[in-house]
């Protein structure tokens, strides 16, 4: 089958790949890009553990195909931590132990982000229905949803004090 | 010797009995008097059971030593999830 | 046997430190199965029976050979016959079927192919000639006069039967008089519970990389709760020698019970082999929930008599748990774990069935929740209808340290009335109800187990160290290794590798099942770290030109009268000098696996127009014996409660009348998602094991087992309907308020 040459920005890097018309997105980031974060757990848009953000939005990598990401800009969780600093979503997720197995992750750390960079101040229930699209086994939720209740405090006063300085 | 305790599975080899005193210094000794007075049951005793001694479960307990006081259950085997 | 216990206050044990694998699980950096690739890799695709009983008459493959891509093509015929009475035989057939496809989803052969898109292709070109069977679908279905034989090479366990039969096993246990029992009792209720198959439900699906060399020898990437396991059951699957398989432990996405069991990895050695050539199996979520272990779907009679005081006096239980295609799970687990009250009549009778559905598969506390679902019920009836406390009633006939279980062993020291005082005490059960919701209380029991494990601590030059165990991490259990190793050398935390080693690089150990990684490899650390301890005050004794007996050990330091003290680094500094590396190993086959308890309450709300039952508040206590990283003990009881939730609420499978499934994807197998629920509050109580160093009871199962029957409770409070199937959907819930109206 024939491929084409597809062109995006994939966490901040201009990037390239050939990819046949019914590629998923997930699979050609997996194995073309080798980004290994976006997880396959259903391969029809129900579990979340493939969330990436496009063009802002959230979406499942593997209800797209990989040609549609021509010309856009992709961010998955290896784009997340700033060099040697991590997200505060990594670090609060991390300090409140809120993955266990870790396969499902990567997804609530880009669904978590995007809430909070469009909502810094969410209610417990906008971030249980801002997650609502991903599902976790493991943990039942409640340490997934104090760490991000926790990463927004942290950004909100580095915010305030950012502003102040 | 040992003071043995069967299951209710058990008893259909042993004319229902499910206390029973047994000869033997190990738990496998135990096994095979109990086979030799109740052909059928030690095999389905070394496959199918674990054993308790004293209340502790033991796992894979057949060489475990016992005494005249000692309590033996054998009781079917447990795994998880 | 006697374990030295290390006494209060810890250092370490009981801290929430960062556990050590964290950061690549949250930098994506993190090795799943499905994540690993080899040079030259070939991706493995499934032919799968579409009947749910069938003759395989014949196999073509000539067509899919020839294929573009395709390098290797397996069926039955390429696997070894294993006698019927081998441990393993059921696991064989359920891999890969032989003459006989024993459900819908029964894989019948594998291809092995360039690309997974040309897998996939010769796959559908495999041509299979079955003769369709009758089937069996449910346990009414198996248990009927005339019902078909589901599975010709089933014969039913503890009997001295011979014949095939839709039974797998029978079990009973009993003790005192029921019919006496029942005599004395002042009230008696008495119900039939059902409940269907559910699945373990992990995010990542199954998935192996198998590397077989011309020399016969295959290294195999596996996904699993165990890899020992891994090794054993594909060198018996396959008639290898365990010493050409070796497997390499990848990160697992979620176990739960369902990884305890393997799939693929005899599959993907076999096509490696026959290729030459490195082959990597992945299985879809549809392939997952068709055909990988669910929980056996039950149907249980159950009749509890208690006097007008509240004293129970007997339980009469009949439960019947469907294996599916071959034997899987028990029913048996389901009977034993009946021990919570002191009961003194007691007759249960545990009966596995055969059916042409997935076969079954271990998950969390095994069958325990069904058994829950339904003697947690009648007691909150009785306690209903006697108009007393559900929390007194359960006290008032609580299990202590002693009293029989349901096989007739005393229990060891047990933390069940602690646990019940914990919610009795919380703030949540002193909380009034909200208005229009109700509440209920249940409970549950998991035994525990130990079974054996191996650990290996080396100590570097520089005084920091490396644990080394052979038991997969499925929910912060480094951390856990990490802990016990820095409170008894006196090494923090962070200077500690946990590491989980490969089948050749570490001593054998079980799967990580029955909660037992804490308990029993966390032994072996502990009894490694002790030995390395030994050695670290001759070495002490050494340096200082003193007998060892002048040394003693105290919080990570060689404490000599009247000299300074020396550190582990000061130590391992010299090590060349004083007798060459620090290193030890120990194995164990622990005994003394501690029991463990939960209690859990919650509140609902049910909508009476659309039949939902929405939890508003929901606490969970559970005994932990000791809790090494209390965050993720906490994780394992919010976990286990919301899967059991999960459970209660809105899974199940579906059949159609030829035994496909329906829902198979996770947009209609309904698991909870964040909205659904409220926090779960966790209470650890801690009533240490005696039989292990730091009172560890372990905690990953006894979470799910109380939920059912809570949230069945609440729902009859709130609304007084008793649901008595599985699960209280919408539609179900709905349906019952209708027929109390008398619609």
């Amino acid at each position: 089958m024939q491929r084409t040459h597809v062109n995006c920005t994939v966490n901040g890097d201009q990037v390239d790949f050939l990819a046949t018309d019914d590629t998923s997105l997930l699979n050609a980031l997996r194995d073309e890009l080798g980004l290994i974060s976006v997880k396959e757990g259903c391969g029809t848009g129900d579990c979340g553990a493939c969330t990436i953000v496009v063009d802002d939005k959230i979406n499942c990598a593997c209800l797209m195909f990989a040609p549609e990401a021509e010309g856009l800009t992709i961010t998955t969780v290896e784009g997340m931590a700033l060099g040697e600093q991590l997200h505060p979503l990594q670090q609060t997720f991390l300090e409140g132990a809120a993955l266990q197995c870790g396969v499902c992750t990567p997804g609530f750390l880009v669904a978590a982000k995007a809430l909070l960079d469009r909502n810094p101040d969410p209610t417990e229930t906008e971030i249980r229905y801002a997650l609502a699209g991903n599902l976790c086994r493991c943990t039942g939720y409640d340490k997934i949803i104090r760490a991000t209740q926790e990463a927004a405090v942290q950004m909100q006063t580095s915010k305030q004090r950012g502003a102040s300085t | 010797m040992a003071v043995v305790h069967l299951q209710a599975d058990h008893r259909r080899f042993t004319n229902g009995q499910n206390v029973i005193t047994v000869e033997g210094n190990t738990v496998g000794a135990l096994i095979d008097e109990l086979e030799h007075r109740y052909p059928g049951l030690g095999h389905l005793l070394t496959d199918g059971a674990s054993v308790a001694i004293n209340g502790e479960l033991i796992p894979n307990g057949i060489f475990e030593r016992v005494e005249a006081s000692t309590e033996v259950h054998f009781i079917a085997p447990i795994a998880g999830g | 046997m006697t374990v030295a216990t290390k006494p209060r206050p810890y250092k370490y044990v009981g801290t929430r430190p960062v556990r050590h694998d964290g950061l690549e699980k949250v930098t994506g950096k993190a090795r799943f199965a499905a994540d690993l690739n080899m040079t030259a890799q070939l991706h493995g695709a499934f032919v799968r029976s579409p009947h749910a009983h069938a003759r395989i008459i014949s196999i073509d493959t000539s067509k899919a050979e020839a294929m573009p891509g395709v390098k290797a093509v397996v069926t039955g015929a390429d696997f070894p016959n294993l006698d019927i009475k081998h441990p393993e035989f059921d696991t064989a057939v359920n891999i890969m079927a032989r003459d006989e496809a024993l459900y819908n989803g029964h894989a019948v052969a594998a291809v092995a192919a360039l690309s997974a898109k040309q897998a996939k292709a010769a796959a559908a070109a495999v041509e299979v000639h079955y003769e369709a069977l009758p089937a069996v679908l449910t346990i009414e279905e198996a248990l009927a006069d005339d019902a078909p034989i589901a599975n010709f090479k089933n014969r039913t366990l503890f009997t001295k039967d011979t014949e095939p039969s839709n039974l797998a096993s029978i079990n009973q246990f009993d003790r005192g008089d029921i019919a006496a029992g029942f005599a004395q009792a002042d009230i008696i209720v008495e119900r039939e519970f059902t409940t269907t198959a559910v699945h373990q439900g992990y995010i990542e699906p199954h998935a192996c990389v198998a590397d077989c060399g011309q020399d016969g020898k295959v290294t195999i990437w596996a996904s699993s709760q165990g890899h020992f396991a891994v090794r054993s059951k594909t060198a018996d699957s396959l008639g290898w020698s365990t010493d050409r398989i070796k497997v390499i432990p990848a990160e697992i996405g979620g176990g739960f019970g369902g990884k305890t069991t393997i799939y693929l990895e005899p599959v993907a050695a076999l096509l490696s082999q026959k290729a030459a050539r490195p082959v990597k199996l992945v299985m879809t979520r549809e392939e997952v929930l068709r055909a990988t272990g669910p929980a056996p779907a039950t149907k249980i009679h159950a009749k509890l008599g208690a006097t007008t005081d509240g004293t129970l006096t007997t339980l009469a239980s009949t439960m019947y748990f469907d294996n599916g295609s071959t034997k899987g799970y028990s029913a048996l687990t389901g009977a034993m774990s009946v021990a919570s009250y002191k009961l003194p009549n007691l007759e249960l009778h545990a009966i596995g069935t055969v059916t042409n559905t997935p076969r079954s598969a271990a998950y969390r506390a095994p069958s325990a929740p069904q058994a829950a679902f339904a003697v947690e019920t009648l007691i909150d009836e009785i306690a209903q209808h006697l108009n007393l406390d559900p929390i007194e009633l359960r006290l008032k006939n609580a299990v202590v340290e002693g009293d029989l279980t349901a096989m007739g062993v005393p229990h060891p020291k047990i933390g069940f009335v602690e646990t019940l005082e914990a919610i009795k005490n919380s703030d949540h059960y002193n909380s009034p109800i909200p208005k229009g919701a109700g509440r209920g209380v249940a409970t549950g029991f998991w035994f525990n187990i130990g079974e054996q494990s191996s650990a290996t601590v080396n100590l570097n030059e520089d005084g920091t160290a490396a644990v080394i165990t052979g038991s997969p991490d499925i929910g912060g259990s480094r951390a856990s290794m990490a802990l016990m190793a820095a409170e008894e050398l006196g090494l923090a935390v962070d200077r500690i590798t946990p590491i989980v080693a490969d089948t050749e690089s570490v001593g054998f150990t079980d799967i990580t099942e029955g909660s037992r990684a804490t308990f029993a490899t966390g032994m072996a650390v502990v009894n490694a770290c002790r030995e390395l301890i030994s050695e670290l005050q001759q070495r002490a004794a050494t340096i200082r030109g003193v007998d060892i007996e002048q040394v003693e050990w105290v919080d990570g330091t060689a404490q000599i009268e009247g000299q300074d003290p020396l550190s582990i680094a000061e130590i391992t500094a010299l090590a060349k000098k004083t007798g060459g590396p620090l290193t030890a190993t120990a194995s164990l086959n622990a005994a003394g696996a501690g029991p463990s308890f939960a209690v859990h309450v919650a509140d609902v709300a049910v909508d009476e127009e659309t039949g939902v039952a929405k939890i508003l508040r929901y606490t969970a206590a559970q005994d932990a014996g000791t809790a090494i990283h209390p965050s993720y003990v906490e994780g394992q009881i919010q976990g286990g409660s919301v899967q059991g939730i999960g459970w209660a609420l809105n899974e199940e499978y579906i059949y159609d009348s030829n035994g496909e499934m329906e829902n198979a994807s996770f947009l209609d197998y309904r698991m909870p998602v964040a909205s659904d629920l409220p926090m779960i509050d966790p209470i650890i109580v801690e009533v240490p094991n005696p039989s292990h160093p730091y009172g560890v009871r372990g905690v990953g199962e006894t979470g799910i087992v109380p939920p059912i029957p809570t949230l069945a409770n609440a729902i009859a409070d709130a609304c007084g309907v008793r649901m008595t199937a599985l699960p209280m959907s919408p539609p179900r819930l709905l349906a019952a308020l209708n027929q109390r109206n008398g619609n």
